[in-house]
């Protein structure tokens, strides 16, 4: 038995009940856009029942907790595909920027003053691949007219050119490699910030935490979205902690556990500027498995390294026999010994000054004082079919036309991957949406069911004061 | 599943986003005509397309080699055909200037003789862009010198070329050379057009003699080794110019060839590279409507929900 006074504080809280209910919608309400927000509910339970004659009698219902509609598993799934697909990504625009470094294309439409070939319907190519043959066509020409001062400086030109593009070529690698390293140590400042931040939240949601049944769910929701941010910088091993912290390492070595921030990451010089990742006090070196620092480090060690390399093999094997053949022929005034090309890579090769000064001393005849030979021409010439051991028995083009399809090959890989990534990681988001993502709908009925909740409990506030005033009339 | 208020606009976004990028691609494709253009879109198909354009490049270059050879091939052609005129004139005059012409008229036609040697003296000295025809690789010197007495006679001519010619490509490791040297007394190498041991051609000296010959009278000299020496000089200048007119024929035939391999080329870049334009615009044209659906049937939904409903 309640009693009137019994039923009338069970009215009451009746309605404090419904209002929470209302509280909870109108939050999720709020939050409908918030990034990272999972909805939640309020817990209600009928409250503890009373003995009576009747057996257990009800005594009306609480409010017992707002609980938070969260997957774990979905979220731990989340986190590592995050890193898988930061790592891509970065290897992509990586990648990208490699590609428009080498100024590679296909241009069938290209038109210009050396367009027999485009006039013919091949098209033009452009970049290195563009000026290599024309080099070699020059070296065609004046073998035709050897004397020519004007093919001499038509070769000129063209070698100055080619000189140019591989200068400019392994300038924009340099620099895109440097960048890389950049960007790096700002993912790495980044990384820094969210695990001080995932610290400082550990420690907000323990004291939240401690002593109460309920969860910070809001707080655990700014920690889940910190540790995704984290996760597409690096890929981290997550520990929950029964007092509701999270440890995270990366690598296996602790970086946060509970409130504690045991080490945070520095870039470090690994040798010959190739800048890596270490625990900034532990000095550990880490090896990143994720995230986009990996494929950063990742397209900066294998793809790009490699296609500068291979720039620089070309350009050095191209000095190296053009000016093995170029130094037994005579000019015109028959100077002799004279190099083509000087440098030794891709990066300082130029046509030599003496020869750019004075084009007829560029060494065409191979007899001492016959002006009208072209032997040496020829074998510079022919060159351009020659298959070179140094460049693992491929012709100049050849060889080129390989490093361009690698980089191709590893750019259009990575774009199929991230692709697939991408589908895998919308569908987890659409699953974690399904589960944590608030519903206006849903919430809009929430709010007419606590309403009208709140008001019958009103109307029984007011049933038990009429009944009140009955009983205090029963005495007049 | 559960739809919540984000799972329409999330997802609206993701199916605009990757129809744009492919009606992007698709428009590019349109655009350009062509399925690859970077070494991303298909990387072998970029390898494969490289190799022929720079096969397509020598190739043109190997025409323009070509073009160049039968330029130098039309020069030496029209010098030979002088000198065969000049030979066949002396040919007339060893013919005519026999016993029963007297020494004046025999004076007269010793003068011819010299005449004639300097027009020949002057058509193997042919320069074409300031490079003498015949001297070999010493193109910077004029092959033949050639020296007189007080009297206008022709004394001896001399040739200071070489017997070496410079050979350039005219396909992939085949090399020719569409000139002919002045002499060659080595017994090997090109032939020389004036002079050449083997075959016992030696115009200017035959022609000296000839000429001296006439001016002492010695008709039977003339009949017995003039005759016979500007036989075989005319005999060496029809096989040059055999030669020459078969050097241009292989020239003509390189150049078709090369011709047919460009476009051979053309096709096969053609197909590696070209977009189909009507399956390009009929899938452009399928996207661009799949986007407009996307755009109005998203604007119906997300404008309505329960708010609509609720006073």
């Amino acid at each position: 038995m309640l009693g009137l006074f019994g039923t009338l504080s069970l009215a009451n809280r009746s309605l404090q009940t419904q209002r929470n209910g209302t509280e909870v919608a109108g939050h999720n309400l709020a939050n409908v856009n918030t990034k990272g927000y999972s909805r939640q509910r309020v817990g209600i339970e009928t409250s503890l029942t009373v003995p009576s004659d009747m057996g257990p009698q009800g005594t009306g219902a609480d409010a017992v907790g707002i609980y938070q509609l969260r997957d774990a598993l979905i979220d731990r799934q989340i986190v590592n595909e995050t890193s898988v697909r930061g790592a891509y990504e970065s290897r992509q625009r990586a990648l990208q920027f490699g590609q428009a470094a080498l100024g590679q294309q296909i241009d069938r439409q290209a038109t210009g003053a050396e367009g027999a070939a485009a006039a013919s319907g091949v098209g033009g190519q452009h970049g290195i691949a563009e000026d290599m043959s024309a080099l070699f066509s020059a070296m065609q020409s004046l073998s035709t007219s050897p004397t020519s001062v004007s093919e001499r400086q038509v070769l000129v030109i063209k070698a100055q050119s080619l000189a140019t593009q591989f200068n400019q070529v392994s300038t924009r690698l340099d620099t895109l490699r440097t960048s890389l390293s950049d960007s790096l140590a700002s993912d790495v400042e980044q990384a820094n910030i969210a695990l001080a931040d995932i610290a400082k939240l550990n420690e907000q949601i323990v004291a939240a935490e401690l002593g109460t049944t309920g969860k910070a769910n809001d707080l655990r929701d700014i920690r889940q979205t910190r540790i995704e941010d984290l996760a597409k910088l690096v890929r981290i091993e997550t520990t929950a902690n029964s007092n509701g912290s999270v440890d995270i390492a990366v690598d296996g070595v602790a970086l946060v556990s509970g409130p504690n921030l045991d080490d945070t990451l520095e870039t470090y010089d690994a040798g010959g500027g190739q800048f890596l990742v270490r625990t900034a006090t532990g000095g550990t070196a880490l090896n990143i498995a994720g995230g986009s620092m990996q494929g950063t480090i990742d397209a900066r060690d294998t793809d790009l390294l490699a296609m500068q390399t291979q720039i620089d093999t070309l350009a050095s094997t191209l000095i190296s026999e053009v000016n093995a053949v170029h130094a037994g022929g005579y000019g015109l005034t028959g100077t002799t010994g004279e190099d083509f090309f000087t440098g030794t890579d891709a990066s300082d090769i130029a046509m030599n000054a003496a020869l750019v000064n004075s084009p007829s001393m560029i060494q065409a005849s191979g007899v001492a004082g016959a002006v009208g030979d072209n032997s040496v021409m020829v074998q510079m010439a022919q060159l351009a079919d020659k298959a070179h051991a140094g460049l693992t028995n491929q012709t100049f083009l050849e060889s080129y036309g390989q490093s361009v399809a690698a980089l191709g090959q590893a750019l259009n890989g990575t774009n199929t991957q991230l692709a697939n990534q991408q589908i895998v990681e919308s569908m987890l988001l659409r699953q974690r949406d399904a589960v944590s993502g608030v519903s206006l709908d849903e919430e809009m009925t929430d709010l007419i069911k606590f309403q009208r909740g709140f008001e019958a409990s009103a109307k029984l506030i007011t049933t038990i004061d009429e009944m009140l005033e009955t009983v205090m009339n029963l005495k007049r | 599943m559960r739809v919540t208020a984000n799972t329409f606009p999330n997802s609206l976004l993701n199916q605009l986003n990757s129809l744009s990028q492919r009606q992007n691609k698709l428009q590019n494709q349109a655009a350009t005509g062509q399925l690859v253009q970077l070494p991303e879109d298909d990387p072998v198909a970029m390898r494969r397309v490289l190799d022929m354009q720079a096969e397509a490049k020598s190739v043109g270059q190997y025409q323009r080699n070509i073009a160049r050879h039968q330029e130098l091939a039309d020069a030496s052609f029209n010098s030979i055909k002088s000198l065969k005129k000049v030979s066949d004139r002396v040919r007339n005059i060893s013919i005519s200037a026999d016993g029963l012409k007297s020494q004046e008229e025999l004076n007269l036609y010793a003068k011819e003789v010299t005449e004639l040697i300097k027009t020949a003296v002057q058509a193997a000295n042919t320069k074409n862009r300031g490079d003498y025809l015949f001297s070999g690789t010493l193109s910077d010197q004029p092959p033949f010198v050639m020296a007189t007495d007080a009297n206008g006679n022709v004394t001896g001519v001399t040739y200071q070329g070489n017997t070496t010619l410079a050979e350039s490509e005219i396909a992939t490791g085949i090399t020719l050379s569409a000139q002919n040297v002045g002499e060659n007394s080595s017994g090997s190498g090109p032939r020389g057009l004036i002079a050449d041991s083997r075959v016992g051609a030696d115009f200017f000296n035959h022609l000296i003699a000839f000429q001296n010959n006439l001016l002492a009278g010695d008709t039977a000299a003339i009949e017995a080794t003039d005759r016979v020496n500007l036989g075989q000089d005319e005999e060496n200048f029809l096989y040059h110019l055999g030669t020459n007119g078969a050097i241009q024929s292989r020239l003509e035939a390189t150049d078709a060839m090369a011709a047919n391999r460009t476009d051979t080329l053309e096709v096969l870049v053609s197909n590696e590279t070209d977009a189909d334009l009507a399956q390009t615009l009929v899938r452009l044209n399928q996207t661009q409507t799949a986007y407009q659906a996307a755009l109005q049937s998203a604007g119906k939904i997300l404008g309505s929900s329960l708010l609509d409903y609720l006073r």
